[in-house]
């Protein structure tokens, strides 16, 4: 496949990488030599220094060929035009990254497509889904639902109460067999080393597991993990930009009240105009003291959201320190993401990251119906449709030679959920949810496609 | 900007009073009409006005087109005063008022819709010139209209710029993107409302001419009428007070709703907080007011006859329904003494003297959108307490409206209670009692006309000393110009350069 990415930033040079290790033909093409430098030493791509709106340098790109053109430079009216462009150049398929939220809302009415884009992605958008998301399952601090929630992954830090704090696999199994979780991938507290477990491994505190359990699974989860299910009633969010703003409206539309904090005044009055539902007050959120005075220890969760990372974490941990149960950072910085368990901040969330994954779920259409990178880990979940001459099809799963870099986390066969699945034969059809090291990914393609 | 643009001022001038004289002209024809003598003289008086504002309008032609806000501020007080001026022409030509105080009273008084007067004998006047008292009210109105949508948004007065706004900001609810285009867009729904009554009030059993003056008093949210018992005249004919009723709602509403309203667009009109608040305060008023002197009020203490024509319920509920209406939206229509019902629902009324109509309405008073952010704004200091640092910002019609424009409405506000009691005790100091110095103060700020005291519904001004006369008519016009228009001319900074 011949993929052209315009804007080498984060969003582009991690989808640059995800696709590297796949061995696709990409072009990268930003006007920026130092942003490229980087890409051309470190990944087996092609770059491309220029205006990507210039029709010169698409045609040097080989746009007619190209099957996918993404477009995720920070500029979302260039992003546009070059989808529009390069459509018209003779690109299959194109992807453009924007951050209004309106074009994605009236997507159907406006009609993009017709312009010739065929996908719009808005990280802002997927970064307050995704809160949304963590915040409805409190006490895991990262979960995806794979076919509406027949099988749902989740992550947790396990606690010393957790019942199976120093138990292996099999015998965590054993407890309560009538529950089905199968644990996926493991990170060891203070490790930066990612583990997919096999019977023989061992749960210890402080442990961050990732689980695949099917529906009902989830409420035992809490019970086994020694967590309790909090409802969120009383949310603080820091800095009233793009995604502050979006989580807020999702959230104060479920009924939580929500307090946005944003440090300029006139931003803050546009959002108390735009928000009514929202208490939006106008300080920094750094001043512990008016943290207290708008009742921080009273929130059930405390995001933050500004464009500074440091100012993210720190105020996060501060939340933590007045006891807020549940804390969301956004970091902008990947290389904090491995250290995020060890100081404490619940989740951390990367709007680039969010994006890159989602528009490499979006590449994998059809053959990976979906996949997500676990927060943290450096692992990927891939949800294959199996097909019908594959090399795992007919086959108990139990005799699947995945070695210790894989591992099938659950099966969906007609809408239900199956996980601890040893004794299932793979049918056509059937769709998997494989959790894999980056390595192994193009060899589970292979078992299954 | 440097210096007053005076030549485009003196122009203006000129182009209201060729105005004037243009309806003046008016009023001759219908003097000419009922074969009174006096039509010559209304001519004279209009072509005076004319030829004044013809000259005026000549000597500046040569004019630069440019209006500062200073020129704006001055346009508009001189205009009313120059109109008020001219319009004396009439009464004082046909020696239907002889003092000159009376005939500028009385023209001050049509021309801010006020509707308070100084004839003792109303239906002795000549035809001619009971069309130019009620024709001033109607000129008045068309003024304030354009004040309302094209000047005082622009000048920033008092939280004007809301209107019903969608968006709040200085361009208030343009119809049209032209502010011209807007004011002849209202100007027209004024007119045909004006039409629509008096073929109304004509078809419930009023004669052309009673139809056609009441109708312009009442759309102007003025008042005058051509009886000596004002609509009380009718008591016996329910249904000419229900038409006025409803033309005096109407009246008191914005005009840009009405505008909607005939394009069919009722749900904006449903959003309407302004409207929602006006139609409440309308409907609850006249509802309590009703059940009052249904129950309590011994009617046959006035001086003014109630028949109950269709019972006693509906005539409680008409005249309460009449009176509310005629006080909120500062037209000033007399069918009972509100005075002599009870003392609640005098005080009652005395409260309803301060809500006045709706912003883009002919009304005056404080208006209902002021009050609305005013409590809306009270309720939010109760929680900005709390919350020292939230942004707790008033809301109107689903918007925040920007603090700059609560304070002026705050400023608007106390200056408005300011100029009442200030106006209250130099009405005092002329030897008014308490009553009739807090009325007569009240009902010139708010240019409705009856008031309390010995300016009671049944009273007229006729009595007051002279200075209190010139007194009353100031606090008209800064009432009308919506109190910052005329006072910040008092200002030194005004006047300074920069």
């Amino acid at each position: 496949m011949k993929i052209i990415i315009a804007g080498a930033g984060e969003v582009g040079f991690h989808l640059a990488k995800l696709l590297s290790y796949e061995s696709q033909d990409i072009t990268l093409i930003d006007p920026v030599k130092e942003n490229l430098y980087y890409a051309d030493t470190h990944l087996d791509i092609r770059t491309l220094r220029g205006d990507s709106t210039s029709i010169k340098i698409l045609n040097d790109a080989h746009v007619g060929e190209a099957d996918l053109v993404i477009a995720v430079t920070s500029s979302e009216t260039t992003n546009i035009t070059i989808c529009v462009l390069s459509k018209q150049l003779g690109a299959k398929r194109t992807i453009a990254r924007i951050a209004n939220t309106e074009f994605i809302e009236n997507q159907e009415s406006i009609g993009f497509s017709k312009f010739g884009i065929d996908e719009l992605i808005s990280p802002e958008m997927l970064a307050s889904r995704e809160i949304e998301l963590l915040l409805s399952q409190s006490a895991f601090n990262d979960s995806y639902e794979f076919e509406d929630g027949a099988l749902t992954m989740i992550g947790v830090t396990l606690p010393r109460t957790a019942s199976f704090v120093g138990k292996s696999v099999k015998e965590a199994s054993l407890i309560l067999p009538e529950i089905h979780f199968m644990p996926i991938a493991i990170q060891r507290f203070g490790t930066q080393y990612t583990l997919i477990p096999r019977d023989d491994t061992q749960y210890k505190e402080g442990d961050q597991v990732y689980f695949m359990t099917s529906q009902d699974g989830v409420d035992e989860l809490y019970k086994l993990t020694g967590k309790t299910k909090r409802n969120i009633k009383n949310v603080m969010i820091l800095g009233g930009s793009n995604i502050g703003r979006q989580t807020a409206i999702i959230l104060s539309e479920m009924g939580i009240n929500v307090k946005l904090l944003e440090v300029n005044a006139s931003k803050a009055f546009d959002l108390a105009d735009a928000l009514p539902e929202v208490l939006v007050i106008n300080g920094d959120g750094r001043n512990v003291d008016l943290l207290q005075e708008e009742n921080i220890h009273e929130m059930d969760a405390f995001i933050a959201v500004t464009g500074n990372s440091e100012t993210n974490i720190i105020s996060c941990l501060m939340a933590k320190s007045k006891s807020v149960n549940k804390t969301v950072a956004l970091v902008e910085n990947m290389d904090y993401f491995q250290i995020s368990h060890n100081i404490g901040v619940d989740t951390l969330i990367n709007k680039k990251l969010l994006a890159a994954n989602n528009i490499f779920r979006f590449i994998r259409k059809g053959e990976v119906v979906a996949m997500t990178k676990l927060n943290s880990m450096n692992a990927e979940l891939l949800e294959f449709v199996v097909k019908p001459h594959s090399e795992a099809c007919n086959k108990l799963i139990k005799d699947i030679d995945l070695s210790r870099s894989a591992i099938i986390g659950g099966v969906v066969r007609n809408g239900e959920g199956y996980t601890v699945v040893d004794e299932l034969t793979i049918r056509d059809g059937d769709r998997v949810v494989v959790c894999c090291l980056p390595k192994a990914i193009a060899k589970v393609e292979k078992l299954f496609l | 900007m440097t210096r007053l643009n005076y030549k485009i001022i003196v122009f203006i001038m000129g182009l209201l009073l060729l105005f004037n004289g243009g309806f003046m002209s008016t009023s001759a024809v219908v003097s000419a009409i009922y074969g009174e003598p006096e039509g010559w003289y209304i001519l004279l008086a209009a072509a005076i006005a004319v030829l004044i504002g013809g000259i005026a309008m000549y000597f500046t032609r040569d004019h630069v087109k440019v209006l500062q806000k200073k020129e704006g501020y001055l346009i508009v007080t001189f205009g009313w005063l120059i109109m008020a001026f001219a319009g004396t022409m009439p009464y004082m030509f046909t020696g239907a008022i002889t003092s000159y105080t009376d005939a500028f009273f009385e023209t001050m008084s049509g021309f801010t819709t006020t509707g308070a007067s100084i004839m003792t004998d109303i239906e002795a006047m000549p035809k001619g010139i009971l069309f130019w008292r009620s024709l001033t009210h109607w000129i008045g109105g068309m003024g304030i209209i354009v004040l309302a949508v094209a000047i005082l948004p622009l000048l920033g007065i008092g939280g004007m710029q809301l209107f019903a706004a969608e968006a709040p900001g200085p361009s208030g609810d343009k119809l049209h993107p032209r502010i011209t285009d807007t004011a002849k867009r209202l100007w027209i729904i004024y007119v045909g409302f004006t039409g629509i009554e008096a073929v109304l009030l004509k078809l419930a059993g009023m004669g052309w001419f009673d139809a056609i003056n009441h109708a312009l008093s009442t759309l102007s949210t003025g008042g005058f009428s051509t009886k000596n018992a004002s609509i009380a005249y009718w008591n016996d004919t329910p249904l000419i007070q229900w038409i006025i009723i409803v033309f005096m709602f109407i009246a008191g509403a914005n005009f840009v709703l009405s505008y909607f309203a005939i394009k069919g667009q009722f749900k904006k009109i449903a959003r309407d907080t302004e409207f929602k608040w006006y139609a409440s305060f309308a409907i609850g008023f006249s509802a309590l007011g009703a059940i009052l002197i249904y129950l309590y009020a011994n009617v046959s203490t006035s001086s003014i006859g109630h028949p109950m024509v269709w019972g006693e319920l509906e005539s409680a509920l008409r005249h309460s329904s009449f009176q509310v209406l005629a006080v909120m939206t500062t037209t000033g229509f007399v069918s009972a003494d509100y005075t002599m019902w009870s003392p609640f629902l005098t005080i009652m009324f005395f409260g309803l003297f301060f809500v006045g109509g709706s912003a883009g309405s002919t009304a005056g008073g404080i208006k209902v959108v002021r009050h609305i952010i005013l409590i809306r704004n009270g309720i939010m200091e109760f929680k900005r307490t709390l919350h020292p640092n939230a942004i707790l910002p008033v809301r109107f019609n689903n918007r925040a409206v920007a603090p700059q424009i609560v304070f002026n409405v705050l400023g608007f506000f106390i200056l408005y209670m300011l100029s009442f009691i200030v106006g209250a005790v130099g009405l005092a100091a002329l030897g008014l009692d308490f009553e009739t110095a807090i009325g007569g103060s009240l009902t010139s700020l708010g240019n409705v006309g009856p008031a309390f005291g010995k300016l009671s519904p049944v009273d007229n001004f006729a009595w007051l000393p002279t200075l209190g006369k010139w007194w009353c008519a100031f606090l008209m016009l800064i009432g009308r110009l919506e109190l910052f228009t005329v006072l910040i001319l008092f200002t030194p900074f005004f006047w300074r350069n920069r």
